[in-house]
Order: C-alpha cells, then sequence, then structure tokens
C-alpha cells in the first residue's frame, strides 16, 4: 500500500498550521507533502507531487478551491475546507465531496479523517455526477461573488478630470451629449470630455435608466425633473441637478410616451 | 387584398385616435355652445328655433369631428396646434352650407337668391368662425395642461419608488453587514492562535472585539469622530493582516487637526472593507491599502483609501455599500459631503471621502462613546 499523502491549500497561513496540526494527531502517518496559498499553486503542487489526498480551501485568490478541484478531477480524495457551509453541504449531499466547515472542532476533522482512510484502503469510484456538482458549486460561487449573469451595462464612466482618472457611477450621471470629436458628461458638480461616442454609449448603457433623447444626447431618465412638451412634436428636458436644458426630437419623443 | 391589409394597420390606429379624443365632456361643451349659439341668433332668423338649433348642432359636431382628425394628422413643417384650428376655420363654413343643403333641396343657386338664406349663411359663418377657433385653442390648452400633469404624476411615482428603494437599502445593510464569512474564518484564525499558545491571541481578539462592537448593527448611528473611524479601520485591517500577513500591508496618516473632526460612522471602513474584498484579496500577490487625509485649497478636507489592486472593472455593479455610502455622505455633511472614486497609479482604486471642513469638537479625541 502507498503510503497516505496529503495536499493542504489556504491562503491563511494560520489556517493552513491548524490543518496541519491536527492532521498531525489524529492521523501520523499521514504526510502532508505540499502547502499550497492559491488554486494556481494548489494545481502545480498536485501535478508535482501527486497526493492521494487534496484539502482545498473553497474562497482563494486566483483561482479558487473549485477550480483546483475541477484540475484534479478524480485522481485525489478531495475534502472542501470552508467557511461557507452552504456549498459545501450541497456537495457533501451527493456523495462526491467531502467537507469541513471553518472554524472546525477536531471530532469533525476525525470523523473525515476515518472516512479517507477507509476510502483510501479500499478505492471506490466517484459518482458519476462529480464533475456535475463541481460545475453547479463553482456557478454558484460566481454568482456570490457578484458577477451576475446575463448582459453587463456599463455602471463606470472613466474620465480625467484635472490630473486625475474619475470613475463616475453611472447613475450619477445626468445626461452624455456628443461635442465635436468627443462626449460631454455631466453629473452634479462636474462634467468631463470622454472619448467614447453617443451611438457606443447607447449600446453600452442600461436602456432601463438611459435614453437616447436626441441624435446628440443620453439622458438619465431618473435625474429628470420634468419635461415640457412643445408644439409641433418636440419636447425639452429639464434635470433634478443640472441647468442645462435638453431637446428631445421627435423621432426619440416616444421615451416620454408612457409616462 | 394587400393593400386593404396594408393600410389597416395604419387606419385602426387613426381611427381609434379621433374617436379617442371625442370625449363626452367635449361634446357636452359643443352641444351646450351650439344651444346658445341657436338662441342668439334666433331672433334675427325666419326658421323656427328647431330648425336653427338643428344646423348649429350639426355644425359643432362636424366641427368637432374635424378638430380630432386634424389632431392625428401630423404633418411636416405646420405645428399639429395650428392644423388643428386651421382645419376648424377651413371646416367652418363648408360645415354651414352642409347644414343649410336640407332646407334647398341641394341645390347652391336656392340658396344665393334667397337673400335671407344668404343672411342666416353668413350670421352662422361668422358666429362660427369666432367661437370655432376659440373653442379649439381652448381643448388645446386643457390637453396639454393634463399631459403636463400626467407627467408630474409619472415623476412623482417614480419618485417614491426610488425612495423606498434606498430604504429597503438601508434596511438590507443593516441585517448584513457583518458577513459571516468574515466572522467565521477569523475565529479560525483566532482559534489556531489560541490553539497554539501565541501570545498574538490577546491583542488579536482585542481588534475583533472593537470591530464586532463597531460594526453592530445600529439603527441610529451617533456622530463620531475621525480619529473613532480611524481606530476602528485599524483594528479590522490588524484582523485582515493576521490572516493575510504575506498578502496586506497597509498605512494609516491622518493628521491629528483632521482627525479630532466629527465624522459619519462606517464610512472609511465601508471603502476599507471594500478595498480588501474587490482589491487586495482576488489577487494572489495581494497588495497594499494606504489611508490619508489632507486640507484641500477650496476648504474642504479629503479622506484617501488607496488600494493597489486591479482596480475597477467598468461593468462590475457598484455594491450596495458604496451607494449607500454616497445618501448616507449627503446626509450627514450636506450636499458638499461626496465620495470620489479615482484611478489610482499604477493600478488599482482610490475611493475618496470629501466633505466641508466644520468646526472640529472641542474635546480631545474621546474614547469611543459607550452605549447602554
Amino acid at each position: 500500500m502507498t503510503a497516505a499523502t496529503a495536499l493542504v491549500a489556504d491562503d491563511e497561513p494560520l489556517l493552513r498550521e491548524r490543518l496541519r496540526a491536527h492532521l498531525a494527531r489524529l492521523w501520523p502517518e499521514l504526510e502532508v507533502v505540499a502547502e499550497a496559498r492559491n488554486g494556481r499553486e494548489a494545481i502545480e503542487l498536485f501535478e508535482t507531487h501527486l497526493p492521494r489526498i487534496a484539502f482545498l480551501d473553497v474562497h482563494m485568490p486566483g483561482l479558487n478551491g473549485i477550480d483546483a478541484a475541477r484540475a484534479i478531477a478524480r485522481r485525489a480524495e478531495i475534502v472542501f475546507v470552508t467557511a461557507h457551509e452552504h456549498y459545501a453541504a450541497q456537495a457533501f449531499e451527493h456523495g462526491a465531496i467531502d467537507y469541513v466547515v471553518k472554524p472546525f472542532e477536531e471530532a469533525r476533522l476525525a470523523d473525515s479523517v476515518t472516512r479517507l482512510k477507509s476510502r483510501l484502503a479500499a478505492p471506490q469510484a466517484l459518482p458519476a455526477d462529480f464533475e456535475a456538482v463541481l460545475e453547479r458549486l463553482a456557478g454558484e460561487l460566481k454568482a456570490r461573488g457578484g458577477a451576475e449573469p446575463g448582459r453587463k451595462y456599463l455602471q463606470w464612466i472613466r474620465a480625467s478630470v484635472a490630473s486625475s482618472v474619475r470613475l463616475i457611477p453611472v447613475e450619477q450621471i445626468a445626461f452624455l451629449r456628443s461635442d465635436e470629436k468627443y462626449t460631454l458628461v455631466a453629473w452634479e458638480g462636474g462634467e468631463a470630455l470622454i472619448r467614447i461616442s453617443i451611438r457606443e454609449l447607447a449600446e453600452e448603457l442600461d436602456p432601463g435608466t438611459f435614453a437616447q433623447i436626441h441624435r446628440s444626447v443620453i439622458v438619465n431618465l431618473r435625474q429628470v425633473a420634468q419635461v415640457d412638451r412643445g408644439f409641433n412634436d418636440t419636447a425639452e428636458v429639464r434635470l433634478k441637478n443640472r441647468r442645462e436644458v435638453l431637446p428631445v426630437s421627435r423621432s426619440f419623443l416616444h421615451v416620454f410616451r408612457q409616462m | 387584398m394587400t393593400s386593404a391589409s396594408a393600410h389597416a394597420p395604419v387606419l385602426r390606429p387613426a381611427l381609434q385616435a379621433i374617436v379617442g379624443a371625442l370625449t363626452w365632456k367635449r361634446a357636452a361643451v359643443a352641444a351646450v355652445l351650439a344651444l346658445l349659439v341657436a338662441a342668439l341668433l334666433n331672433p334675427v332668423f325666419t326658421v323656427p328655433f328647431w330648425v336653427l338649433l338643428g344646423r348649429m348642432v350639426f355644425i359643432a359636431a362636424l366641427l368637432l369631428i374635424t378638430f380630432a382628425a386634424a389632431g392625428t394628422w401630423h404633418p411636416s413643417g405646420v405645428a399639429r396646434w395650428l392644423a388643428q384650428v386651421l382645419a376648424v376655420v377651413i371646416a367652418a363654413p363648408i360645415a354651414t352650407l352642409l347644414a343649410y343643403l336640407p332646407s334647398i333641396d341641394g341645390n347652391l343657386a336656392n340658396l344665393l337668391s334667397h337673400e335671407g338664406r344668404v343672411m342666416g349663411f353668413i350670421y352662422i359663418t361668422a358666429t362660427v368662425l369666432v367661437i370655432a377657433p376659440l373653442l379649439a385653442l381652448g381643448a388645446l390648452y386643457r390637453e396639454r395642461d393634463a399631459q403636463a400633469r400626467a407627467a408630474q404624476l409619472g415623476f412623482a411615482l417614480e419618485k417614491s419608488t426610488l425612495e423606498k428603494e434606498a430604504l429597503d437599502t438601508r434596511l438590507k445593510l443593516l441585517q448584513a453587514q457583518i458577513e459571516p464569512h468574515f466572522l467565521f474564518n477569523t475565529l479560525a484564525n483566532v482559534q489556531a492562535l489560541v490553539e497554539s499558545g501565541s501570545p498574538q491571541a490577546a491583542p488579536v481578539l482585542k481588534s475583533l472585539i472593537a470591530y464586532l462592537r463597531a460594526a453592530m448593527p445600529r439603527l441610529h448611528a451617533e456622530a463620531s469622530t475621525l480619529a473613532n473611524e480611524i481606530a476602528l479601520v485599524r483594528s479590522y485591517l490588524e484582523l485582515m493582516q493576521m490572516r493575510m500577513p504575506d498578502r496586506l500591508q497597509f498605512s494609516i496618516d491622518v493628521p491629528a487637526d483632521i482627525a479630532v473632526r466629527e465624522f459619519l460612522p462606517m464610512s472609511v471602513l465601508t471603502l476599507v472593507e471594500n478595498a480588501v474584498r474587490h482589491g487586495i484579496d482576488p489577487g494572489e500577490g495581494g497588495g497594499r491599502i494606504d489611508i490619508s487625509a489632507r486640507h484641500e485649497a477650496d476648504g474642504s478636507i479629503r479622506v484617501v483609501v488607496a488600494d493597489s489592486g486591479a482596480g475597477m472593472n467598468p461593468s462590475a455593479l457598484p455594491g450596495t455599500g458604496l451607494t449607500n455610502l454616497e445618501s448616507r455622505l449627503r446626509g450627514f455633511f450636506g450636499a458638499a459631503g461626496r465620495l470620489e472614486l479615482h484611478e489610482a497609479r499604477p493600478h488599482g482604486l482610490s475611493a475618496e471621502i470629501v466633505f466641508p471642513a466644520r468646526p472640529s469638537i472641542e474635546a480631545p479625541a474621546a474614547p469611543p462613546v459607550a452605549r447602554p
């Protein structure tokens, strides 16, 4: 029988140490052959040492623990170590992957050690949906991290103001108006010129908040104070925090029809 | 067939628009005016009153339909209101002539040969020409007024929706100020220190307690000083540095005369937490967070939290924390209080709170206010 070897991956050094200390007490024969600080290192060190067990923190910088588990695939027993009980419990339900919740009790780690020992003694095939479970966990983790599915609209506009580059949150922008070569961005208390054209902006901004009201003007609907309808199917827009009065041309008047 | 089906979609909305413009109110006004004009002209007419009334009602109805129909027409170069009034003016004599048709058996000569009828025609046409355009203008004015009111109502509704959203965000923030992931990972580190008998355990626990006390959800955050806020930020950064000693460096440089100023609690902390979560933590190599404060030339004060992370992705959704902070700053410092985000050099994000230099709190930087 080959020796029991393990890889420990966690970005927090104190937690790696603690896991090693408890493993040494519970399972003296286990040899921790490598320690990784992130998912990329975990994969590299796994390839070098080919340990039979991988303890993987789920949240790690760069590639996370689930990414690492997908790369290791079925070549090692995987134990997730995580502060997010939710993900781990889900993986465990399918019997695919063991887990330990941080901060852990030694008794809980002892259960995992017992299971690992028996699996190493009599290797069992992982369930068929092992990859699918990882896939779903990876998706969930991304969604939690703020990477929302679906179309992403422009949320920030980079603009040079004085000697620095400011990031203007789009919800603060009152309007954008084409100005020869540049586009004027105006918000309460400031304005700047940017190089993105009105046409590109019209495509990248959220149409639920921004509307083109003229060939050269896009307005933030939430910053509109009132719309004055002129005769001859035109209108003028007044803003909450800016003095400018913006023209609405006939072909864009429909924007305000339902209001 | 093809032409009919091609026309139908154009014609139907036009018809609907005309019918839509023929309100009961307008019909009633037209009928009452027809009655008044008939009564007014009755003394100079020899025909019975009901004949005169019939003519007037017919003319009024025809002009009202003309007005409505002209409203659906979008001429280029001519304003819609002008088109509508002109249509009414042109239609007035025609309608009067049509009203006379039954009594002259459709023969125009019968009208011209009868002096009384010619005079009647002129009387009615003149009266209608005076009243109808005025009425049309009045109707147009009321229409604009109604549109303006509808638009105003729409905005009021939107405003209340936005206010409700703002309140919801505030409540959500209160519920989720201490992230469980942060808390449990930190506790796991403390546990490791305690188990290994590290002398670091006591100061780390002290930092954690200071952080938890400040970050506990409260409905009414009282005013505090920047010194207190910086002390909290230091506790937080020390905790994070214990957790990622090789990936996080930080510096704090706040002059004493700025530190004693009144400040919005949990504001710099929000920026520092953001810098750790989005700037430092995602990168394998970590980075620096530098906190500083300075007086600006215009008399305002600027507190800067700069990180050396990857910077902001233009399509990254602004977290509720930042959006919320912006409105809290306004609430606390007035309109001059704001949050600015700049790109840091060579990379990273610099989040800056700008606020007017209010008089500073006289007492020396007090310890955090004890709460019951």
